[in-house]
C-alpha cells in the first residue's frame, strides 16, 4: 500500500446509508486516522434497506430484521439535519440550521427518494424508501385496510406480498406482467402465479395518476378505470437526492456521474444509490445493496491512495415474495432457455449464458451461497 | 475478548460474509452461514466487522465490542 494523501485530514460524508457507512469503514481499514463527520437527515442510525420491504412488512414482532452492527468508525454523526449546499472551491458543506463543515475531501451518498403519482407527501399514499416509511406502512396494514399498490417491480411485489400477508385486499397495478422487464418471462410467471394464488388482483395499465374522488384519493388509470383503496403504495421507482448540489457543478446532465473509481473530482466521491458509475458498457445507477458496499469501498480508497483499484462490478439481486424467494447474479432480465444446473425449473439452480461471453445465475428458491452463484458465471466454464 | 456470533434463524444464506472473511466462516450443507472462528482478535477484528457490516439482514453479529 502506498502512503496516503497526508493533505487529507478532514473527511465530510453526506448521507448516512449504508454506502455512507461503509465509506467510513473503509477509510479506516484503510489506515485514515483522521476526522470524519457524517451528515444525515435522518435521525436513526443507518440501517438496512432491503429488509424494510421484506421481513419488516413480513414479520409478525420482530422489528430488528434491518438494524446494523453499531459503527466503530468513530466519526462525528450529525443525525437529522440534511445539507443544502455544496462550495466546491471552498470546501465547504452547507447545512439546513446555516452551519458550514469544512472538508479536505468529500464522499457524497444522500441516495434517492422515492417518486410519487400524487402531491408530494399527501398523506394517504405511502412509499417504502425510508425506515419510517416502512414502520407507517406497517402499521397502517395491521388494521387491514383495502390495498393498491402501484407498480410491478420487486418492490411493488413484496409490498404487495407484505399487504397480503397482512390480510389485507390488495390489488398491484403494473404495466405488464410483473417482474417481467426486471426479471425476463420466466421467473416474472413464477411470481405471478404464486401472487395470483394468494390472492393478489394484477391489473395491466399503462398510465396511472391519483386523483381525489369524493373527497378520498383514488387511483384513475389511462383507460378510465378508477380503483379505490384505503390505502395507495406508489413503488414506482427512486430519484436520486441531487438537488443540494444544484449550484456546485458536479452534475453532468443531472446526473451525478462518477469515474471507475467514484470519484467526480480528485477530493470528491460519490457512492451509493445516487451515483452513476460506468460499467457493462454504460454510466448508470445501480440502487442495490452490494452494489452500494462495493463502490463504497472502491472510492473511500480512491480519495486516500492515487493507486487506489477500480470498481470490478457484478450485479447482485435478491428478491422474495409470495414465499418465492430469488438471488441472481449477472445481468438481468434474462431471455431465453435456462439451463438447469440444480434441481427444477421451479426450485433449482439456472443459468442463462448471454452471446457476449457473460452469464446470469439465479437460485430460486434454492438455498445457494453467494460465491457458488458468482462461479457459475465465470466465463471459462468447467 | 469480542465474539463472532450468528442469528442462525435469520440467516438467508445471501454469503456475503463469506466473501469478505472466508477465513472467519464457511456456507454449510444446509446454505447457512457458519462461523469457524468465534474468539475474534485484533488483528482479525477489522475482518470481523466488515463480515457483520455486509449481512443484509443483520444475522452477524460482535458482542463484547468496544466503542472504538
Amino acid at each position: 500500500m502506498s502512503a496516503l494523501r497526508n493533505s487529507v485530514r478532514d473527511i465530510v460524508v453526506v448521507g448516512s446509508g449504508i454506502a455512507g457507512l461503509t465509506a467510513c469503514d473503509t477509510l479506516r481499514a484503510e489506515g485514515f486516522d483522521g476526522r470524519i463527520t457524517v451528515i444525515g437527515d435522518e435521525t436513526v442510525a443507518p440501517y438496512s434497506r432491503p429488509a424494510l420491504s421484506k421481513a419488516m412488512l413480513r414479520d409478525q414482532d420482530d422489528l430488528t430484521s434491518h438494524l446494523l452492527p453499531e459503527a466503530t468508525h468513530g466519526a462525528l454523526e450529525r443525525r437529522g439535519i440534511a445539507a443544502t449546499g455544496l462550495d466546491v472551491d471552498r470546501q465547504r458543506v452547507r447545512l439546513a440550521d446555516g452551519d458550514e463543515v469544512p472538508y479536505d475531501a468529500l464522499i457524497i451518498s444522500t441516495g434517492t427518494r422515492a417518486r410519487r403519482l400524487g402531491l408530494v407527501n399527501r398523506s394517504d399514499e405511502y412509499t417504502v424508501r425510508t425506515l419510517a416509511d416502512a414502520l407507517a406502512l406497517r402499521a397502517r396494514l395491521a388494521s387491514r385496510p383495502s390495498v393498491v399498490v402501484m407498480g410491478g417491480g420487486p418492490l411493488g411485489m413484496e409490498i404487495a406480498s407484505g399487504a397480503i400477508g397482512a390480510g389485507c385486499a390488495t390489488t398491484l397495478v403494473a404495466k405488464g406482467v410483473p417482474l417481467a422487464a426486471h426479471l425476463g418471462a420466466l421467473l416474472a410467471a413464477r411470481f405471478h402465479d404464486a401472487a395470483v394464488a394468494q390472492g393478489l388482483k394484477i391489473v395491466k395499465a399503462d398510465s396511472a395518476e391519483v386523483v381525489m374522488y369524493d373527497g378520498t384519493s383514488v387511483v384513475a388509470l389511462g383507460d378510465g378505470t378508477v380503483i379505490e383503496a384505503q390505502v395507495i403504495v406508489s413503488a414506482i421507482g427512486d430519484a436520486p437526492n441531487v438537488e443540494w448540489l444544484a449550484t456546485a457543478e458536479l452534475l453532468t446532465g443531472g446526473a451525478l456521474v462518477v469515474d471507475r473509481r467514484g470519484l467526480v473530482r480528485p477530493n470528491i466521491a460519490a457512492v451509493g444509490d445516487v451515483a452513476a458509475f460506468p460499467h457493462a458498457g454504460r454510466v448508470a445507477r445501480v440502487p442495490l445493496w452490494t452494489s452500494a458496499i462495493d463502490q463504497a469501498k472502491v472510492a473511500a480508497a480512491a480519495l486516500l491512495r492515487v493507486d487506489a483499484p477500480e470498481l470490478t462490478f457484478q450485479q447482485y439481486f435478491w428478491t422474495e415474495a409470495f414465499g418465492i424467494s430469488l438471488k441472481a447474479i449477472g445481468p438481468t432480465p434474462v431471455v431465453g432457455k435456462a439451463e438447469i444446473v440444480e434441481g427444477t425449473l421451479e426450485q433449482g439452480l439456472l443459468r442463462w449464458r448471454q452471446s457476449d461471453g457473460t452469464a446470469t445465475a439465479v437460485a430460486l428458491d434454492y438455498r445457494v451461497p453467494i460465491p457458488k452463484l458468482r462461479r457459475l458465471t465465470a466465463r471459462s466454464l468447467p | 475478548m469480542i465474539k463472532l456470533v450468528l442469528d442462525r434463524p435469520r440467516c438467508e444464506g445471501h454469503g456475503l460474509c463469506v466473501e469478505v472473511a472466508a477465513q472467519l466462516l464457511h456456507i454449510d450443507d444446509e446454505g447457512y452461514a457458519a462461523i469457524d472462528v468465534s474468539e475474534i482478535s485484533d488483528a482479525i477484528l477489522a475482518t470481523a466487522q466488515a463480515a457483520a457490516r455486509v449481512c443484509p439482514v443483520a444475522a452477524l453479529k460482535l458482542i463484547g465490542e468496544e466503542a472504538t
